[in-house]
């Protein structure tokens, strides 16, 4: 059972050194994820924004607001925006992805990366990505999808020991992610695409349909 | 533009988009306490150098208005 509590300490640490060991590793869906959330344009919810990370990658005509729950990682995030000069980032506030303090409807894309599976509930998570997303607009994630068994089975558990020291959930099928849509009748998954690195991500793609 | 000159203020276009995190209702803006309250939630959302905290374990409690515990000791 993952505690919010247990996010914040753990980002807490991991904020002095999150750049260094992610960085590189995943800028290419970072990128993928940004040009996805371009196509869509408008207001973008970023959703863990963490040291803000991703926000450079983020087309200039985009407005972002960002949440986090971890003081630490915002307060980088904040020195990225102010010294990289990103005028298009608009707010950083405090919040939980469970319990967004947005109306419904608020945005045009709502961006999770490397975020469902480390928060208590996840399903409350994207309930709240999707309340607040407007018709016709898109919720991009990337994720770790777990695979259900064979060989990338086997990585992933030899990988559980280092994730786990994020904070993240060990066991994240994309059934999951299936059971969810199900009760999420206005909602469409789009897109599915495996990504580096080793194909334990993906980024999914959900959007609204407009009901009238 | 000239916005930032008010150092304790909040970004009036900050207000517009927030709501309380629970009860997604309106937000009351306590100017002199630099909070946001949200009355159906019985809770006040700390402002911190002009920015707010929306974290439900972060809130003061309008029913118990001298604590100033935080419930999980969480930091600052």
């Amino acid at each position: 059972m993952i505690r919010t509590q247990d996010v914040k300490r753990s980002y807490r640490r991991w904020a002095p050194v999150y750049d260094i060991v992610f960085g590189k590793l995943f800028a290419h869906p970072r990128r993928e994820a940004a040009e996805a959330a371009a196509r869509v344009g408008g207001r973008l919810l970023e959703v863990g924004v963490g040291t803000g990370i991703a926000l450079t990658a983020y087309a200039p005509s985009l407005s972002i607001v960002g949440i986090d729950v971890s003081r630490e990682m915002l307060a980088r995030a904040r020195l990225r925006v102010a010294s990289l000069g990103l005028a298009h980032v608009e707010d950083l506030i405090e919040m939980d992805a469970q319990d967004l303090a947005f109306p419904d409807g608020s945005f045009d894309v709502v961006m999770a990366q490397y975020v469902v599976n480390t928060v208590p509930d996840p399903d409350a998570a994207l309930d709240e990505f999707a309340r607040v997303l407007r018709p016709g607009g898109e919720i991009i994630l990337v994720n770790r999808v777990g695979a259900a068994a064979g060989p990338r089975r086997a990585v992933e558990r030899g990988l559980q020991p280092i994730v786990e020291r994020l904070g993240w959930r060990s066991e994240f099928p994309f059934e999951r992610f299936e059971r969810w849509l199900g009760r999420q009748p206005s909602l469409r998954l789009v897109e599915r695409r495996a990504m580096p690195p080793f194909g334990h991500f993906a980024l999914l793609r959900f959007t609204r349909i407009d009901p009238s | 533009m000239n916005e930032q000159s008010v150092p304790s203020g909040i970004d009036p276009k900050l207000l517009e988009i927030l709501v309380c995190p629970l009860t997604k209702q309106a937000l009351r803006y306590d100017r002199e306490h630099q909070e946001l309250v949200s009355a159906a939630a019985g809770l006040a959302f700390p402002i911190r150098d002009g920015i707010p905290i929306m974290l439900v374990d972060e809130a003061r409690r309008l029913d118990d208005a001298a604590s100033t515990t935080r419930p999980e000791g969480a930091a600052q």
